[in-house]
């Protein structure tokens, strides 16, 4: 799960890196760089967080 | 400055050419005749005036010594003529010595502005010491204390050795410091068909590649005291259960490599700050103080920090639900708020690295803004807890003040002040909100809410750039090597908004990233958490030796 959540969120940095290769439109990069962002928060908060909250110590 | 005075004298000399040859030109012209049907030749300028010749000064009226060794209460005869170095005491005042003084006065003004505003910032971790102290349990409080008080040596001390290095090593010229030109090597990589700046190659140590500059040195003072900002940050979310010894390697490397990497791409003429210029993104990564630099960077390593060592005991039931772990002295908290206010005004207006030249008389503007936006934050936040919980709670009032700051410091120096009051009230709700859903529901223990205040509010001022920067501030005539001024998605440029967001998920991607991997590689060689004894006597007596409160605790445990 954790290394699941490190590739979200690099992923979702590159994704509106390697945009500005593929679109020169600033509609579509500004579409893409939100998409990234959505996928870096969806790899820390919802998945590398939640990995850790499993062995979480308030649960033991 | 070696390079000025070359500059100085190849201008002297291409006067005096010039006045030469003019002179020449003049003598070898044969006089005009009257009666002649030819046009009368019109007459030559006047010769260039020699800047290596003696000056002959009317009306300066310099004081004499006997008039000065009366003394000057009244501050009239101080500052005159006389106090301008000549180059040749025989010749006397020259013109070229005349230029050579007020091209250093700029420099002069510039050095002690930046100089001034670096020691306001650096008396910010007094500010940062008291606030995560007050906030934390009196049982910790030599423990939180200490990693505040060294943590300024620790990462200065990697700052020098590489910090400085990667993240200003190929700056280039910095005009209102002289030129900072030993700062000249960049190591990039090409893709996508551009050049892509990602560190700097010169200043380890503050030696190598000739980096003993005058220039450097004022820079170098400026720019770590923005990174210790951003390393002190993380010892409020780690606080009360953050082992020592690992506190000290995960500072290392925050301010040897994390923090010096993000710096460069968006202030070391990287590939963040490139954005406009390579992909027509506006002005490019626009941070004027380090929102996203300073205290995103910070913020988003004590995320990857807090998630790792996990919540204080204590602090949720075996239902998940939170319990309130309040701190021990808001008075001093408040203080702390007040210092760190204070210390602001260096943190943003000082970003023009100089009162003089290069729009810097806009430091007015930028200082008004951080006072505006901290002022709408507190009110963001009392409001919203007075409203929500029926009373206006201090804690987050001060958390509000300090989002509004955070949040304005990366456009103070682009929007009018009216955005910046909205910037910061929206800071102030927002870190509320923050802390609240950090708390419920991702579960991630924060006792001074660095994490909302810094790097989501980072975040949000990261994002205000490209939202409100009006295009009126020009600082030379470009940024970012972008003619015109920095302009926002609501005047007109919704590409700036973009390289904001770029900006964005490059602190997510990059910073949380490389921040969470190593400090897990930490957790797992040294490990990152006190004992669970350790935690519940307090982390004073078993990490440090000494109680913060010897006898206050002791009555407290008796009790």
């Amino acid at each position: 799960m954790k290394i699941l959540g490190l590739a979200l969120i690099i992923v979702g940095w590159l994704i509106p890196v390697l945009a500005l290769a593929f679109t020169s439109s600033n509609s579509a990069r500004l579409i893409l760089s939100l998409v990234g962002i959505g996928v870096t928060l969806v790899g820390i908060l919802g998945v590398l967080n939640k990995a850790h909250l499993k062995h979480a110590i308030w649960k033991q | 400055m070696p390079h000025r005075r070359v500059l100085t004298r190849f201008l002297l000399a291409s006067l005096l050419i010039v006045g030469s040859c003019g002179i020449t030109a003049w003598c070898q012209t044969p006089p005009s005749s009257v009666t002649s049907s030819q046009p009368a030749p019109a007459p030559n300028p006047p010769a260039a005036p020699s800047l290596t010749a003696p000056l002959v000064v009317k009306e300066a009226n310099p004081p004499s010594a006997d008039d000065l060794a009366k003394g000057d209460p009244g501050g009239t005869l101080t500052g005159t003529i006389s106090d301008v170095a000549v180059s040749d005491a025989k010749k006397g005042l020259t013109l070229g010595d005349a230029l050579n003084q007020i091209g250093q006065n700029k420099v002069a003004i510039n050095f002690v502005w930046t100089l001034v505003a670096g020691f306001l910032v650096m008396f910010m971790q007094a500010g940062f010491a008291t606030v995560e102290t007050g906030l934390c349990r009196a049982k910790n409080a030599n423990h939180t204390m200490m990693m505040n008080f060294m943590v300024y040596g620790f990462g200065l001390f990697a700052y020098w050795v590489c910090g400085f290095a990667f993240q200003m090593g190929g700056v280039g010229a910095t005009a209102n410091l002289g030129g900072t030109a030993p700062l000249s090597s960049e190591f990039t990589v090409n893709l996508l068909g551009k050049s892509w700046g990602i560190f700097g190659t010169h200043g380890f140590f503050l030696t190598q590649a000739a980096t003993y500059d005058v220039g450097v040195m004022v820079l170098f003072l400026f720019q770590m005291v923005f990174m210790d900002t951003a390393t002190t940050i993380v010892t409020g979310a780690a606080a009360e259960r953050w082992k020592f010894a690992a506190f000290a390697i995960s500072t290392f490397f925050l301010g040897a490599i994390t923090y010096p990497f993000f710096g460069n791409w968006a202030w070391g003429g990287g590939w963040l700050s490139q954005l406009g210029a390579n992909f027509g993104l506006g002005h490019g990564y626009c941070d004027f103080a380090g929102s996203g630099v300073v205290h995103a960077v910070g913020g988003l390593t004590a995320l990857a920090v807090s998630m790792i060592i996990g919540p204080r005991l204590g602090k949720y039931n075996r239902d998940g639900s939170p319990n309130a772990m309040p701190g021990h002295d808001i008075v001093i908290v408040l203080l702390g708020c007040f210092i760190l206010a204070f210390g602001w005004f260096g943190f943003n207006p000082g970003s023009t690295l100089g009162a003089s030249g290069n729009g810097a008389l806009r430091i007015g503007s930028i200082a008004v803004n951080t006072m505006l936006a901290g002022c709408t934050g507190s009110f963001g936040a009392i409001l919203y807890m007075w409203m929500r919980y029926g009373k206006p709670d201090a804690s987050m009032s001060g958390n509000g003040l300090l989002a509004g700051l955070v949040a304005i410091t990366a456009p103070s120096g682009f929007v009018n002040s009216v955005s910046a009051a909205i910037i910061g009230l929206i800071a102030g709700v927002l870190v509320c909100l923050s802390v609240e859903f950090f708390d419920r529901v991702a579960k991630v223990d924060d006792p001074v809410g660095a994490i909302s205040v810094h790097g989501v509010n980072g975040i949000w001022g990261v994002i205000s750039v490209g939202l409100f920067a009006d295009g009126k501030s020009n600082y030379g005539g470009s940024w970012n090597g972008v003619n015109g001024s920095v302009t926002g998605l609501f005047y007109g440029d919704p590409g700036q908004l973009v390289a904001q967001l770029i900006g964005v998920a490059t602190l997510l991607g990059f910073v949380f990233g490389a921040s969470f991997i190593f400090n897990w590689l930490v957790h797992v060689i040294v490990g990152q958490r006190v004992s669970p004894q350790s935690e519940l006597e307090g982390l004073d007596v078993p990490e440090l030796g000494a109680l913060g409160y010897p006898e206050f605790v002791l009555k407290a445990y008796r009790a």
